[in-house]
């Protein structure tokens, strides 16, 4: 009986099938975390590395991902030109860094950290090669000293003062230094060239030794194929047997016989793809046979699958995504797998493979191609004399080091030297500077938080509670200021209320809690208003006939029949909105509101649990009162508010809206899962003022008095808009102190939206408050403004712990606030879950801001000026490109690349403990993701914990203090400000002498 | 009355040329800032914008009858004249004011939208540059300046779609327009040359006019030449079938340089230069057929590969090319009143939805708001009209690159590289380039 071929090797078919698996499943963790756009969650950029401590994850995301890791030494010297950065910081790092290895000599009369300093400081231009050989025939180089000289090493130089000598002498001297190091590199010993590892890909071996790029053949169709398949709606036809998966779909699709028109690789490509469908394939197998064709053993298919997948790492992250969280996806589910993504690929670059290795003038079979290119690759030469030259010129120059001494140093020397240097490499300065400028901003914070005068507020008129975000913390600043009987609190914008929310006029329910939790409930806002009435009735048609034209319209833009009648007949009309939007957007914002207006509705939220109902998403309609009594208990019970309840208590979620910004979400609150806060503290506030839930919460041991009455509402963080809900309902005895709440929010969001302005070079600085409210506003409903606001740009700073410890001090909307005391929490068990919840949000959008700065097109997504909204699930650049996944320019800008600094106002020992406790918590501070100090709440002393222990924070400068009000601070200043006390603080006693 | 037209129209053409000017030599210092440039660009514009519309309704106050104005001649050669001549009549008038209302508008939009960019005094410059091509293009009375404002907006549309310097994929795809540009432009100069060589003037008042039918000058076949050549002109720069593949890919500039350049106006210079000679084409009946073929084409590829393109700026560039076919078929018929209006009508509604293209995700989220549903509920998605051959093609987008590769590139390398070797034969063995390089 014959045995049929497969039988025997199916064994090993079934092993190589799982380590496949498990490939696929490791590169899945690398691509990026990046959903569909419509939901933008913040999160660190490399979640996948923080098993890493931070500096060795950037180094490796950096090679992995071909990024920067930090800014440029060029931009940090900068910094420490412009008085960012302390030569002190430098200092102070570079001590911490060497230990005891500071103090050894290493050239002539100089110490390591002498000669690092001076190093780190004054820099050594990177110059080798051809580019070399320009800057020393075309330049001055050979002709001065360095302008930048420092004073001891002019004076050891013994020239003097090099700007006084004569030019001629001066040109003469460092001519012979040149040549005498020259002469030195010629005594020591010979380098041999740095070996680069040769690259995995097929397509880096062709670019590297033909020059010929085959993704130029692999991207477009692929790229096409994904972006169908993926699509959420923006195309009228959808891609036919999509519900069979990329993979099937693709074959499919390609293997009819016009695909041979598909570009050079078409006629390939339909050949394999007819093979494939004949063999019934499925895409494991598939996989496994390409990279078999492609000649690459197991030990390789992690690294070169990594490669290719990183190559359009976008759209592989975002079919990996909806594999993930096909709850997240907008619209329809498709059967996404990352699989099939990588089975596609390989089959394209087979294709591509066939067609180019011919063109490149091999002949063999495609598993062969890549020992062939290999042998093909140009050889890297050796640093030659002047490039090893280059960097000791400089030295000498900098360490003050004359011919006499450089002609005295032998090999050994020199060899020391080289060895210094390749120590004190480029990375290594820029991870130095970095770590100083960081420490000039934590200093200055603590500097300000340990010097500051708490200051409480013993009976407020009436209290409001924001979210934690860092762009609260102007407004609160300028309500307190507006109205000092206010007091203001901190927690995290969803304000406990995990939810599926749909409008009154929304089409589809969406989630409003952080990403990581999938919400139990649903609630819907529903109508109460009567609904009849002639001017009712009327308003209702008019929308109705706005929707039906507005549908037709968009959809008859796109035929070629409707679109001509449309066009042709009234396309002129268009001139109005057109001039309208463009020219005047004030104008059409101020008629869509007074249209807006008009609505009569009066809706309120279905809070309370029905039994009856079945929610269209998730488990239950509504909150049962055990629920809403917990979420009411778990969000006020830390945050100090217990002991003094004031009357009204204002609870403020809040969003952003803006228009032509396909990252509208990334503005909006990160702990609504990219949506708007104002739902969820609606809910809450109708919760707080249920009478069964009071009751319960007294049972509780949280007694909230009678009198008090809660309102929910929301800002808007774009056009400062601030909307109160249900306020028709409250009791006749708030109505006074509502009046003042509302006042006071007025000339608060007029001031603040005045401090915001001064950021926005195109808004005069000469604008009044008013105006600069009306500037905001058409900011946010105008379609040429590519910056509706900064977002989180700036943030650095976070404080868990009471407001009386920030209220009054300039904090310039950086700081994430979290209201936090410990008085109301001896063991510690609800500081416990806020930092559970509170540190992982915050320390990932401080460090999505970071990676997007430090490398704007890699991490981030580049300007957003050619952005192209692709199957409503991510933007490409312009024509086609992969799904830029990060955040664009424009939000960035004005940000300082800094790991966020925590601190939190409890004991020491405590956070200790719960660091015990929370494994993910503690990674994150052992390995340097975020900065953590305590701040004692009894003494106010600052202690610093990191993976080396405890150290106690000394400050540095006398906290600087501003008379007057916030407005008399930043008025007429657009950068950074320094952080001051306002009004007639005075500082506490622990201040340093000077 | 004739004076009055004569001045604003003068001034239309003269006011971009010197923000041109004005804008080009202080781009590289920067002299200006933004806010200068923002200012002189405001009142060129404004003003031409005026002086349009000033002479376009004296035109159509006083006797209507066309005003030649000469401009000034750039040299006389025995009987051969080269001359920059502005025809003024309804339509090339009211095709200024048209271009001149738009380039206000996106300039207005452009100060805001470039604020910062590193690029914000070139993309001034290379729009200052399209002004005066498209004014030059709408009120030439010779061909020289016809050429000389076609140059211009095909350079500076190039220039713009290359505007990302930083990346590659925008350099390709400058360079991929630029190519049909030129194959556009060979063809007008052709026609150019022609009609010189055929008439001994560049005077293109006699192919306007049908009252005095003078283009009875020409034989029957110099009009076909001339007519086919002017319909290839327009076919590269208007994106008509087979020549469609490289609007897509134009797209890689800013958003507003891609809404008035694919979306109002550079697109539609070629469906206005039918219009102009309309009466020469009317003459050739072999001249309208090609037209008809050509907008019928265009019109349903453009339309069936909308339809599944999933970027939204592909999917406006497409549903643009369908209306921009519909209107060279309605040229083709012979009508003037109604192709006018829907190229104005078209301009300025893609001009607003090219410009809001990246707001989509806002817009269809309000419109689902409402609508109470899904614009495009899954059920009743239509999925390629379950013919997945017909998709492939809409997806591929008809493959019109690889057609021009194949049925032009490749002929054309092959013919280069057969002179090559030939040329390499008879005069002596260069070295090749990787000898070079070593």
């Amino acid at each position: 009986m014959p045995v049929r071929p497969g039988n025997e090797r199916a064994p090993a078919a079934a092993a190589s099938r799982s380590k496949l698996e498990r490939v696929v499943r490791q590169i899945g963790h690398l691509l990026p975390a990046q959903g569909p756009i419509n939901v933008f969650i913040h999160h660190n950029t490399l979640h996948a590395f923080e098993h890493l401590p931070f500096d060795e994850a950037v180094l490796e995301a950096s090679r992995l991902f071909g990024c920067q890791p930090y800014l440029s030494e060029d931009r940090y010297r900068q910094e420490l030109r412009h008085g960012r950065i302390h030569e002190a910081d430098v200092n102070a790092v570079l001590a911490a860094e060497l230990g005891p290895r500071a103090d050894a000599t290493v050239l002539a009369n100089l110490s390591r950290l002498e000669l690092r300093r001076r190093i780190a400081i004054f820099g050594i231009p990177q110059r080798h090669g051809p580019a070399l050989r320009w800057t020393l025939e075309e330049t001055n180089v050979l002709k001065r000293l360095r302008a930048d000289l420092p004073a001891e090493a002019q004076n050891a130089l013994g020239l003097g003062n090099p700007h006084n000598g004569g030019r001629a002498e001066q040109a003469r001297y460092i001519r012979r230094l040149w040549d005498s190091c020259r002469r030195a590199i010629e005594r020591a010993a010979n380098v041999s060239p740095a070996v680069q590892p040769a690259p995995i890909r097929h397509r880096d071996l062709l670019l590297a030794a033909f020059e010929l790029d085959i993704d130029q053949w692999v991207h477009p169709p692929l790229i096409r194929a994904t972006s169908a398949f993926l699509d959420q709606g923006l195309a009228d036809w959808a891609m036919p047997g999509r519900e069979r998966g990329l993979y099937r779909c693709f074959v499919d699709l390609y293997r009819s016989r016009l695909a041979r028109w598909c570009g050079p690789i078409g006629k390939e490509l339909q050949r394999s793809l007819c093979a494939e469908h004949d063999e019934q394939q499925d895409s494991w197998t598939s996989l496994a046979r390409s990279l078999e064709c492609l000649g690459l053993a197991a030990d390789e298919w992690e690294p070169f699958l990594r490669a290719e997948a990183l190559a359009l790492r976008g759209f592989a992250g975002m079919i990996h995504q909806f594999e993930l969280r096909p709850d997240r996806v907008p619209a329809r589910a498709v059967p996404a797998q990352l699989v099939d993504f990588f089975a596609v690929r390989l089959l394209i670059l087979r294709a591509a493979l066939s067609y180019a290795a011919p063109a490149a003038g091999y002949q063999g079979s495609l598993a062969e191609l890549r020992p062939w290119l290999r042998n093909h690759l140009p050889q890297p030469p050796a640093p030659s004399a002047d490039d090893r030259a280059w960097p000791l010129f400089h030295l000498a120059q900098l360490g003050g080091l004359n011919v006499a001494h450089v002609d005295n140093l032998n090999a050994e020397e020199i060899a020391r030297v080289e060895a210094e240097l390749g120590e004190f490499d480029q990375t290594a300065r820029r991870r130095l500077l970095h770590r100083a400028y960081e420490r000039r901003l934590r200093q200055r914070y603590f500097d300000a938080l340990a010097q500051h005068r708490p200051q409480p507020v013993s009976k407020p008129a009436f209290q409001v509670v924001f979210c934690i975000d860092e762009r609260e913390e102007s407004i609160r600043r300028h309500l307190e200021e507006v109205d000092p009987s206010v007091e203001t609190f901190g927690i995290a914008g969803f304000f406990g209320v995990a939810m599926y929310y749909r409008g009154v006029t929304d089409a589809h329910a969406r989630p409003l809690c952080p990403v990581a939790i999938r919400p139990r409930h649903f609630v819907a806002e529903i109508n109460t208003a009567s609904a009849s009435g002639l001017r009712a009735r009327l308003l209702r048609l008019s929308e109705q006939v706005g929707a039906l034209v507005d549908k037709n319209v968009h959809l008859g833009s796109r035929r070629a029949r409707r679109g001509a009648a449309i066009f042709a007949v009234l396309g002129a009309l268009w001139v109005i909105p057109l001039v309208l939007r463009v020219v005047f957007p004030w104008l059409h914002r101020a008629l869509r509101r007074s249209y807006d207006s008009l609505q009569l509705r009066r809706v309120r939220l279905a809070i309370e649990h029905q039994e009856a109902q079945r929610p269209p998403l998730g488990e239950q309609v509504g909150f049962t009162t055990e629920e809403m009594t917990e979420i009411v208990f778990s969000q006020l019970a830390a945050t100090g508010i217990r002991q003094r309840f004031a009357p009204l208590v204002l609870i403020l979620g809040h969003g952003s809206t803006s228009l032509n910004n396909p990252h509208e979400s990334a503005h909006d609150c990160g702990a609504c899962g990219g949506g708007r806060g104002g739902p969820n503290a609606r809910a809450f506030a109708q919760m707080a003022n249920l009478p069964q839930v009071r009751a319960a919460l007294d049972a509780r041991g949280l007694h909230i008095p009678s009198e008090v009455w809660f309102v929910g509402g929301e800002r808007n963080t774009a056009s400062n808009d601030i909307a109160l809900y249900d306020t028709e309902l409250a009791p006749n005895h708030v109505h006074a102190l509502l009046r003042q709440a509302i006042n006071s929010l007025e000339s608060a969001r007029r001031r603040e939206a005045h401090e915001r302005c001064r950021r926005f070079d195109n808004a005069a600085p000469s604008l009044t408050p008013a105006a600069s409210l009306r500037h905001v506003q058409t900011r946010s409903a105008d379609l040429a403004q590519p910056r509706p606001e900064f977002g989180h740009a700036t943030n650095a700073l976070c404080l868990i712990g009471r407001r009386s410890r920030t209220r009054g001090l300039f904090l310039d909307r950086r700081a994430f606030l979290v209201s936090y005391d410990a008085n109301g929490d001896p063991d510690g068990a609800q500081l416990d879950q806020l930092l559970g919840a509170v540190v992982p949000v915050v320390a990932g959008i401080s460090l999505e801001y970071y990676f997007g700065y430090v490398d704007p097109t890699n991490y981030g997504s580049g300007t957003k000026l050619p952005h192209n909204v692709t199957a409503l699930v991510g933007v490409m650049d312009g024509a086609q490109s992969d799904l830029r996944t990060g955040l664009p320019w424009q939000m960035l800008e004005i940000h300082e690349p800094v790991r966020l600094s925590i601190v939190v106002e409890a004991k020491t020992a405590l956070i200790r403990r719960l660091l015990e406790q929370r494994a993910e918590l503690k990674r994150l501070v052992d390995h340097g993701w975020v900065f953590l100090a305590t701040l004692d709440p009894a003494s106010g002393e600052i202690v610093e914990l990191d993976a080396t222990g405890e150290h106690r924070y000394v400050p540095e400068h006398a906290l600087a203090v501003c008379p007057g009000s916030s407005r008399a601070h930043y008025e007429g200043r657009r950068g950074h400000l320094p952080f001051v006390a306002l009004g007639a603080a005075t500082a506490r006693s622990n201040a340093p002498a000077d | 009355m004739h004076q009055l037209i004569e001045v604003t129209a003068t001034i239309t053409v003269v006011a971009p040329l010197l923000l041109l000017l004005v804008t080009g030599l202080t781009a590289p210092t920067k002299l200006l800032g933004e806010k200068g440039v923002g200012v002189i660009t405001r009142v060129a514009l404004l003003a031409a914008l005026a002086a349009s519309l000033t002479a376009l309704f004296a035109y159509l106050l006083s006797d209507r009858r066309l005003v030649l104005l000469k401009l000034g001649s750039w040299f006389t050669a025995s009987e051969a004249r080269f001359s920059f001549d502005l025809a003024l009549d309804a339509l090339s008038l009211g095709f200024a004011a048209l271009s001149l209302l738009i380039c206000n508008i996106v300039a207005a939009f452009s100060f805001r939208y470039l604020h910062r960019e590193p690029g914000f005094f070139r993309y001034f410059f290379q729009m200052a540059m399209f002004v005066v091509g498209i004014c030059s293009v709408a009120l030439a009375g010779s061909v020289e300046l016809l050429f000389v404002g076609w140059e211009l907006i095909g350079l500076s549309s190039a220039l713009l779609v290359g505007f990302f310097q930083e990346r590659p994929a925008p350099a390709d795809n400058a360079l991929r327009v630029f190519s049909i540009y030129r194959l556009s432009d060979a063809a007008m100069l052709s026609a150019a040359v022609l009609l010189h060589h055929w008439t001994g003037s560049g005077n293109l008042t006699s192919l306007f006019t049908t009252t005095e039918q003078p283009h009875l000058t020409l034989a029957a076949g110099q009009t076909l030449a001339i007519g086919s050549l002017l319909i290839i002109a327009v076919a590269g720069k208007s994106a008509l079938w087979p020549f469609s593949g490289w609007l897509p890919r134009a797209m890689e500039g800013p958003t507003p340089s891609s809404a008035v350049y694919y979306g109002a106006l550079s697109i539609h210079a070629g469906c206005f230069l039918l219009l102009r000679v309309q009466p020469l084409l009317a003459a050739s009946g072999i001249a309208t057929a090609l037209m008809i073929f050509g907008g019928v084409a265009t019109s349903v590829y453009g339309a069936l590969s909308g339809r599944v393109q999933t970027d939204v700026k592909s999917a406006i560039s497409y549903a643009t090319l369908t209306q921009v076919g519909i209107i060279v078929v309605e040229i083709a018929f012979g009508l003037q009143l109604l192709p006018m209006l829907h190229i104005a009508g078209h301009a300025c509604f893609r001009l607003l939805q090219f410009l809001s293209a990246p707001n989509v995700l806002h817009d269809l989220h309000e419109l689902e708001n409402r609508l109470g549903e899904e614009l495009h509920p899954s059920s009743k998605q239509r999925t390629g009209q379950g013919r997945p051959a017909v998709y492939l093609f809409a997806l591929e987008r008809g493959f019109a690159d690889s057609l021009l590769d194949r049925a032009l590139v490749a002929p054309f390398r092959r013919l280069i590289s057969i002179l090559d070797a030939f040329d390499r034969l008879l005069v002596f063995e260069r070295p090749s380039r990787r000898e070079r390089r070593s």
